[in-house]
């Protein structure tokens, strides 16, 4: 039983957490068909319940997953996969029907019903189920209140409200200006842009994936790995001092966790071209500023060129490049979590003369 | 979309019917949960358990109070109520027609008031108007010019009528009163008899109407009571009080505290509950606390201001009550599911260290009286020497603690030194010297050398370092050991020194306060005995002992017996080690500050002793042996502790437990673990020696280090504001002044004041042979008569064995304690004369000195032989000189309040009366002209200089 703790501790790492994920999304859109049965829909909520059942037995466990404010993340791990599930089967359902010439399961029922008795009826009934859950978490949950606030005494670790839990966890890779600042408005721009964006018709009212492989895979990369699993791990998995505990593990506030990350230009002027750091701040960060020019300026019109010549053809100009300037931003995420963890690369520009670091 | 279809439903509404109904009935099943868990509250349950309790209190205090009344009497008079109730009815007729008369005046006199009380308030509304509308007319008019405004008249005219209507009124009521008496005249009787009843009834019936009320009632019990109507007024409620001028700090700003304590401890500010379980039980000490007559009222004070927990909360849990115990902890958990609470940063202090909250308000002061417990922990922080490392608020300039060691060879051998410092309890069971190599984190096999390398090191360095000291009588003569004994036991010298293997923790602070005597003959030889007792300050100019003025041969004595007190060799060293080691060890020290190559060529440059001694000197740096003793080298150098000053108040994540999980995570405990065993939370850590904790081992008991524990929980920051501290002023200073002198010289080790101490009284077989209690000695002795004596202490009763010493202490000090003396008799203030009459000699006074025998016990001049010594008082020729005369009076009215267990007589017991036929029997009369007599007596014993 504890070697079985240890192991999954083990997966508290962040480097296995984050490819725990991505492999789990990989697998899912891969293997859609056998993911999309009822099977392995109920089998991976059972595995779920039996997980957190088998949990509970544990101290620290329980600690973790019982706290008010964390019940209800608990309750959006199902969720979350229970949707994700449910949409791909829908979808895996209508691409066959659709391959076989049928139109898809939307377009066979009924689309008008009425709205007495069949739409009021139903709010109420969800308004009076909403308030009994309501009322019962309200007695089953005490408020999460705390001791006096002290500033001499800040809370050890200090997190975000659940929801920002994502965006905290970009602040361990990025500085606060990109993490706290363009980032977040990255991402609502991003979302308002989209019906302006994608204007393929097909997907309208039906669950779909293989007409709509790229957009799904996209929005499941960035709402279910980057935004839903990144609030589970701050969550759960980052204890005090913002370090990595396992679910099983005793948060202990002296844990230690060796930091040696390394500017990109130690890298190249120590390492590669084995020279002193040069002093003046333009020259020392010339390469992290043509690498960054390159990844935001230089590579949409390479993609445009070769790689993704149909989408800018599909696309025109402007959604193209609005498009990949999105993607992209979206994606420097894992690219900076991945040399972080596999180079230790601090940052990529970084000039404290004038606290800008990238 | 494809073409539109027809209307259809969705779901199937039979199917919808079923999940309505049901959900409605889950949210009525919520709805009822969520009333009950609001109402269900765990302070209701204890208020209705008290009314239970309280019923059967009051019964069992009405029972008590009807054995009281004496029941004869009450049905006599009873009986006379009766009889004078029938008599009563043979006037009846008259009486009616008297009382139908006085109805009729009532009535009268109603409708005569109420309109004069109309008149007055019509009056009062025009006299009004009117003089605004003069003022109004008066100023448009340009100021000066008198204008006419019409309505005075009328006002005037209301105000006659208003007059009127008095009169009649007081006619009325004369008029009234005349036939309230007429009516009196018949009734007197009854109503004699019945206000004696209810004066002896009264109590009783009190009690028997205060059972009613608690009785369970309908309305009480099930209505008002009752969820969803409890809003209205209901009889189980929130008791809170709010205290305006003590305040809970929440960081951010301070509010007045809101204890709510009494919610559940319903009964602890009233009298009979005291043999009551918890949360039921009367407090304590309600004289001193939560009464409402005491200092520390609970309208003023609150309960958490000293308990600490948080006030607001009525849930067991909550309110952070802390257990006392491990089976505490237990029971506990098992009743009220308790568990330490996090929701506030200040748990309750556990029972018997609530006085650590005394220091919150009485802050600077080292004893508070009725703080018992605090004041023997100051005592102990004291002793031990806590101060001298940990620098603490009111504990500052205080002398080292420890001796001195300047010149240390003279007085020690080398070897004697180091197996004391290797552990000085194995030598001396009661000292408190602690322990500083061989503790938990350095008593490893592998940590050996190197503790005895430092070890050497540190007794090399203070044999290198100490001076001569030139014995003032270089080759004393032996005396007589067996009457050293008698000395050292009689004089005094064991009110600050145990000789025997006493423990430390029963001896007490007071008693151990000089250095103990076991062993003194195997660590000091004979010469510097004889040096030391002759003259305490000729080694130490600083020593607080004081001369007990013995003479050479007296001290030859002492002496000869302290040799004979030998023993205690200590623990000898287990392992040798080589030069090589030394350096290895000065190599890590000089690491520390100087890079490895400096530190080596350093290290070479040295002689192996010079080698040796700079060890030595690091290491008492490292450990801060100086930080108790005067050390050459060391004058200048600060402390080596954490202060501790607002240690109370550190916040809990500020306590490192390392790996220490075995204690609750609690501040207290980890004071309490820190004092058991100081190098404890190295436990489980990898550290190089420089790394390790250093705070010695004093082998503290469980009732020393929780007494500690008290101690240091006791040193807050301020928070209470000036309204809620103890007002300054000059008596109030001198009082904390004096306290604070009267123990750090432990005067009170021989000298019981304001209730405290007199250690040395208990090795005193007859109580009247003790030192003076000084409680009432500023109202005694006259403050220039008790300078002198304590410049040069006479001797007042020759019949005792022990004696004031002579403390040489400043002018500064002795008007402290001149000063304290004065303030707590409240005798601080002006000068008086005393003119005696002139013929007191011969006249009645002599003849009651004569009478009472006051000679039979009281020395005048020559000490009664034929008494028994402990019978002895007094020369009365020191009288004048030395007693108030105002005390005096005091003193032969009643000698046994003022010094409890005098065998001086009450011979006034029925004062102000007087057994006594002079003066008509008028004791005050007699007693000042005893006292005039007293006065004319002179020429005995003086400290005054030239007389």
């Amino acid at each position: 039983m504890d070697a079985l703790k240890s192991f999954i501790d083990l997966f508290a790492d962040p480097r296995l957490f984050f490819l725990t994920t991505v492999v789990a999304l990989v697998l899912i859109v891969w293997k859609r068909e056998t993911f999309a049965s009822d099977r392995w829909g109920w089998g991976l909520m059972g595995f779920l319940v039996v997980f957190f059942g088998f949990g509970l037995f544990d101290e620290n466990f329980k600690l973790i997953i019982g706290k008010p404010d964390n019940v209800p993340i608990v309750a959006l791990i199902f969720l979350l996969l229970f949707f994700t599930w449910f949409s791909m089967r829908e979808a895996v359902r209508n691409d066959r029907r659709l391959s076989a010439g049928e139109p898809p399961i939307e377009k066979d029922e009924e689309d008008r019903v009425w709205t007495w008795p069949d739409l009021v009826y139903t709010e109420l009934i969800a308004m009076v189920l909403c308030t009994v859950i309501l009322i019962v978490w309200s007695i089953g949950l005490e408020a999460p209140l705390e001791q006096p606030a002290n500033n001499a005494n800040t809370p050890n670790p200090s997190k975000a409200p659940w929801y920002f839990l994502g965006l905290q966890e970009m602040l361990v890779y990025f500085d606060p200006w990109l993490a706290g600042v363009v980032l977040p408005s990255l991402i609502i721009v991003g979302l308002m842009a989209i019906p302006y964006i994608d204007n393929n018709p097909k997907g309208n009212g039906y669950y779909t994936f293989n007409e709509r492989r790229a957009e799904v895979t996209i929005f499941l990369f960035g709402f279910v790995v980057l935004w839903s699993s990144l609030i589970i791990l701050g969550t759960f998995l980052r204890g005090p001092n913002w370090n990595f505990f396992g679910p099983f593990e005793y948060w202990d506030i002296h844990k230690l966790e060796a930091l040696t990350n390394v500017q990109l230009s130690e890298y190249i002027w120590v390492r590669w071209l084995g020279m002193a750091l040069p002093g003046n701040w333009l020259v020392r960060e010339i390469f992290g500023i043509i690498l960054t020019i390159v990844y935001i300026g230089v590579l949409p019109v390479a993609l445009a060129k070769k790689g993704l010549t149909g989408y800018y053809e599909k696309l025109g100009p402007t959604r193209y490049y609005v498009t990949v300037l999105l993607f992209l931003s979206m994606m420097s995420l894992p690219v900076k979590m991945l040399t972080r963890w596999l180079f230790n690369l601090k940052y990529v520009v970084s000039i404290p003369e004038f606290f800008f670091n990238i | 979309m494809a073409d539109k279809r027809s209307v259809g439903h969705a779901y199937n509404i039979d199917f919808l019917n079923v999940v309505f109904a049901a959900s409605s009935l889950f949210v009525l099943f919520a709805t009822i949960w969520m009333v009950w868990d609001d109402y269900d509250r765990e302070w209701k349950n204890y208020q209705r358990q008290f009314t239970a309790l309280e019923i059967e209190v009051t019964r069992a205090g009405l029972a008590a109070a009807e054995q009281e009344v004496d029941q004869a009497r009450v049905a006599e008079l009873a009986a006379q109520r009766d009889s004078a109730e029938q008599r009563l009815l043979a006037d009846a007729e008259q009486v009616g027609e008297l009382e139908a008369q006085l109805a009729e005046v009532n009535r009268q006199l109603f409708v005569a008031t109420q309109a004069f009380n109309f008149t007055k308030a019509e009056y009062d509304v025009n006299r009004y108007s009117f003089e605004v509308r003069r003022e109004d007319a008066h100023s448009e008019g340009g100021g000066d010019d008198e204008h006419e405004v019409d309505g005075e008249d009328e006002v005037s005219a209301q105000f006659e009528q208003w007059v009127s209507e008095g009169l009649e009124v007081e006619r009325l009521t004369a008029e009234r009163d005349q036939l309230r008496a007429e009516i009196g005249t018949f009734t007197a009787d009854v109503d004699a008899a019945s206000r004696e009843l209810a004066s002896l009834t009264g109590e009783s019936e009190r009690l028997q109407g205060v059972v009613t009320d608690l009785q369970p009632s309908l309305v009480d019990d099930y209505l008002l009571n009752a969820p969803l109507l409890d809003f209205m007024a209901p009889t189980l409620t929130v008791r809170q009080v709010i205290t305006p001028n003590v305040v809970d700090d929440v960081n951010f700003i301070r509010v007045p505290k809101m204890d709510r304590c009494q919610t559940c401890h319903l009964a602890i500010d009233r009298v009979g509950y005291e043999d009551y379980p918890q949360p039921f039980r009367t407090h304590p000490n309600l004289d001193t606390y939560v009464g409402s007559a005491s200092p520390h009222s609970i309208e003023t004070t609150g309960c958490t201001v000293c308990h600490e927990g948080m006030g607001q909360s009525i849930t067991f849990t909550d309110a952070a009550h802390s257990p006392a115990t491990e089976e505490q902890v237990v029971d506990w958990e098992e009743r009220y599911g308790w568990e330490e609470s996090h929701l506030w940063d200040y748990p309750m202090l556990p029972s018997g260290m609530a006085e650590a909250s005394c220091a919150k308000c009485h802050n600077g002061e080292v004893f508070i009286p009725e703080a018992d417990k605090l004041n023997l922990a100051y005592g102990m922080y004291e002793r031990a020497g806590c101060y001298a490392c940990h620098k603490t608020v009111g504990f500052e300039g205080l002398r080292k603690p420890g001796p001195n060691l300047t010149k240390v060879a003279s007085k020690l051998d080398e070897t004697w030194v180091s197996n004391w410092i290797r552990d000085p309890r194995a030598i001396k069971s009661s000292t408190w010297m602690p322990r500083v190599w061989y503790n938990s984190n350095t008593d490893g096999p592998e940590d050996a050398v190197r503790n005895e390398v430092e070890i050497d090191a540190v007794v090399a360095y203070l044999f290198e370092n100490s001076s001569e000291h030139e014995l003032a009588i270089p080759f004393p003569g032996r005396g007589n050991a067996e009457n050293g004994q008698r000395i050292v036991e009689s004089v005094g010298c064991l009110g600050c020194h145990i000789v025997g293997a006493e423990e430390r923790e029963a001896s007490g602070p007071r008693r151990t306060f000089g250095q103990p005597l076991q062993g003194v003959g195997s660590k000091a030889s004979y010469q510097w005995l004889f040096d030391w007792v002759r003259d305490p300050r000729h080694y130490s100019p600083d020593t607080y002992m004081p001369d007990l003025r013995l003479d050479d041969f007296e001290v030859a004595d002492v002496a000869s017996y302290l040799s004979t007190l030998t023993g205690g060799d200590g623990i000898a060293a287990t392992v040798t080690y080589d030069a090589a080691e030394v350096d290895a060890v000065l190599l890590d020290y000089m690491r520390a500050i100087v890079p490895y190559e400096e530190a080596q060529s350093a290290i070479a440059e040295l002689s192996p002793r010079d080698r040796q001694l700079d060890l030595g000197r690091r290491a008492i740096g490292r450990y801060g042996c100086y930080s108790c003793h005067e050390i050459a080298g060391f004058e200048d150098t600060q402390a080596i502790g954490t202060e501790l000053s607002q240690e109370g108040s550190k916040l809990l994540p500020q306590f490192d437990f390392a790996f220490v999980h075995d204690i609750p995570h609690t501040k207290r405990d980890w004071i309490d673990q820190k004092l058991r065993d100081p190098r404890v939370y190295d436990r489980g850590r990898i550290l190089q020696p420089l790394e390790k904790l250093r705070m010695p081992n004093f082998g503290f008991s469980d009732a020393e280090a929780r007494l500690l524990t008290t101690a240091v929980l006791s040193f807050q920051r301020d928070v209470q504001p000036k309204e809620a501290q103890v007002p300054r002023s000059a008596r109030k200073d001198a009082i904390v002044e004096g306290r604070n002198l009267v123990r750090r010289r432990n005067c009170v080790t021989c000298h019981e004041i304001e209730g405290d101490g007199g250690d040395f009284r208990e090795l005193v077989e007859d109580p009247s042979l003790a030192p003076p209690l000084l409680t009432p000695e500023g109202a005694k002795v006259k403050p220039d008569w008790l300078y002198a004596f304590f410049r040069g202490p006479i001797t007042i009763r020759p019949w005792l064995e022990v004696r004031m010493p002579t403390f040489g202490l400043e002018d500064d000090h002795w008007n402290d304690v001149l000063g304290y003396f004065a303030a707590i008799s409240d005798t601080v203030g002006p000068f008086r004369t005393h003119e005696t009459a002139p013929d007191v000699a011969t006249g009645t006074g002599r003849d009651l000195f004569d009478l009472l025998r006051c000679q039979q016990c009281h020395v005048l001049d020559t000490i009664p032989d034929d008494q028994d010594v402990a019978n002895l008082a007094p020369d009365l020729r020191m009288a004048r000189e030395r007693l108030q005369p105002d005390w005096i009076l005091d003193w032969l009215i009643r000698p046994l309040d003022i010094q409890p267990g005098t065998r001086m007589p009450t011979f006034w017991t029925e004062y102000p009366g007087s057994f006594y036929p002079q003066f008509d029997q008028d004791a005050d009369a007699q007693i000042e002209s005893i006292r005039d007599y007293l006065l004319t007596f002179s020429g005995g014993p003086s400290p005054v200089q030239g007389n």
